[in-house]
């Protein structure tokens, strides 16, 4: 019964959908999509609270608990309750508490953890990044060619060159590189039809979860 | 030895040091660099540049003048609308490819609606937009909220589709209200248009850290016919190659390089109300390169985020490559040494 029924639900939804994605008659394009979309409408806010209930739960427990690093999801508690009420009191627009929140903490912080990829990057490339095969010394020929065509200095370098490293960096995108790339995207387009044409005939099961 | 092990060898933290100087260096003392400008970004900026008032009136008028009745006529019936779907930590990269994107429309009095299905990326489209009109406003125009763009927010993921594939009908219907609440019929720049679906809205332009523009090539594009074009972050460029060789993709601008290339064309044609020519893009007038000189303070620092940027990158990819080639130098000698006491 607990699979049972999700199975169901998704057989016969799939199907509608592709019904809904190839009948042009106006019962399935018009009445039974705004039909669905409200029915969308009114799920999203249960995902909404789901959310939260499940985030607080978590974190009341850990604090409870005083388990390692419990002072984290005290932050984050306040940070739920402190970011929300000023949503909610005085909205989200510019010139707001929540737009003063986002631009003095979040923006600061996030872009402070993605910019530690530069630092490990080049380490990385510096510790790691070595000719040791003809695979690698291509990989390593192109990457430095990419690099330089895609920075003003690199090009101003490359100008007492013979060679001209935008044409040749321009090349690598557009030929090898897009050659890859439609070869991964056909594997996967074919995969994506082989994988959704097994869930919709029941096949494919792992998506509803282990055990009983 | 010692020479060879320490080429190979050198601690991180000084790896560290040498990236962080040489990224923060250039930011404190910006020095100008040439931009040169690819066909994707060129490709963008036309198509933007095409739904302009300016350039509609100029096509059809064979006298050559064009009045501010005839600008606001033509203004009726085109606009752009702009996805965004990345959180706070890859603004760095696709935050100035929006401004510069935001304020080509408003100077070339493009109408365009802002959209999100991200939740924190509601917080970026408000920076944009008050970047973006904070600054033109200070010159005397008026940008008002509803009648030369609208600002539909944040609506939930669950939601996407729906409204993807109803804004081939109606945008008001779908997406029902902007992130004030008003609701979009009321809003000029709906109610006293012709503004209604993909027919007039012909251009998504959506930037991501991701492949999410994608959605918009297989539902909107292959439905409606939806021009789209994408802002990526630099390591999701090559993936979308494929798409812009089939024209799937009608522009992109990725990362930090693709934005200052925008800005770049932003400075010299729209800013100096022109439209795009190649001829002019390779041979500009002084009028034209005027607001290149990011080291004067002819365009405000936040409309050249991506050209002081692209400086600090340059160096970090130069540095980057030193390190690569003093890493494989240290390897080789140390397997010649070894090699000779075999």
């Amino acid at each position: 019964m607990k699979k049972n029924i999700p199975l169901a639900i998704v057989i016969i939804l799939g199907f509608i959908f592709v019904g809904w994605t190839f009948i042009p008659a106006k019962w399935m394009q018009d009445d039974f999509y705004t039909a669905f979309i409200e029915f969308t409408k009114t799920m999203s806010p249960f995902a909404v609270v789901l959310g939260i209930y499940s985030l607080v739960s978590m974190h009341y427990s850990r604090i409870r608990m005083k388990a390692p690093k419990w002072g984290y999801s005290f932050v984050t508690i306040i940070g739920l309750v402190v970011t929300a009420t000023v949503g909610f009191v005085y909205g989200t627009q510019s010139g707001t508490p929540a737009q003063w929140i986002f631009r003095n903490m979040m923006m600061p912080i996030s872009a402070t953890m993605f910019s530690l990829l530069a630092f490990y990057m080049a380490t990385a490339a510096y510790k790691s990044f070595r000719a040791r095969s003809v695979e690698a010394t291509v990989l390593l020929v192109a990457a430095i060619i990419i690099m330089l065509g895609q920075v003003p200095l690199g090009m101003a370098i490359s100008k007492t060159w013979p060679i001209n490293i935008l044409d040749i960096s321009q090349w690598i995108m557009d030929v090898p590189n897009l050659a890859s790339k439609r070869g991964i995207l056909l594997g996967v387009g074919l995969g994506s039809v082989a994988t959704s044409l097994k869930i919709l005939l029941g096949i494919e099961r792992t998506y509803l979860g282990g055990g009983d | 030895m010692n020479f060879i092990k320490n080429l190979q060898g050198l601690d991180r933290r000084y790896v560290f040091v040498f990236i962080a100087v040489a990224i923060i260096m250039p930011l404190i003392f910006p020095f100008n660099s040439v931009t040169y400008t690819t066909t994707p970004v060129e490709n963008l900026y036309q198509l933007i540049d095409s739904y302009s008032p300016y350039v509609r009136a100029d096509d059809l008028n064979e006298d050559g003048i064009i009045s501010e009745d005839e600008v606001d006529a033509f203004k009726q019936d085109r606009a752009i609308f702009m996805d965004f779907y990345h959180d706070a930590s890859t603004m760095p990269e696709l935050f100035p490819m929006e401004v510069a994107v935001m304020r080509h429309c408003i100077y070339r009095k493009v109408p365009f609606f802002t959209f999100t299905i991200m939740e924190i990326a509601a917080p970026i489209i408000e920076e944009a937009l008050s970047v973006v009109t904070d600054e033109i406003q200070k010159t005397g125009r008026v940008i008002e909220r509803g009648k030369d763009y609208i600002n539909i927010g944040y609506k939930p993921a669950a939601l996407y589709l729906p409204i993807l594939l109803g804004m081939g009908d109606d945008i008001a219907a779908a997406v029902e209200t902007d992130t004030d609440g008003n609701r979009i019929e009321n809003l000029p720049m709906y109610r006293d248009t012709a503004i209604r679906n993909y027919t007039q809205m012909n251009l998504v332009y959506e930037t991501s850290g991701s492949d999410q523009g994608l959605s918009w090539m297989v539902y909107a594009r292959s439905r409606f016919g939806v021009n789209v074009g994408v802002g990526l972050t630099a390591v999701m460029a090559a993936d979308q190659y494929p798409y812009l060789q089939s024209g799937q993709c009608a522009g992109m601008t990725a990362g930090l390089k693709g934005a200052a290339e925008y800005e770049n064309l932003v400075d010299m044609f729209a800013m100096n109300n022109i439209t795009f020519s190649k001829g002019q893009l390779d041979n500009p007038t002084e009028k034209m390169l005027a607001n290149l000189d990011i080291t004067k303070d002819t365009v405000p620092s936040k409309f050249k985020m991506a050209r002081l940027g692209m400086n600090a990158q340059s160096v970090a990819h130069i540095l980057i490559i030193i390190f690569i080639l003093l890493g494989n130098i240290g390897y080789f000698l140390e397997k010649k040494k070894l090699n000779k006491n075999l």
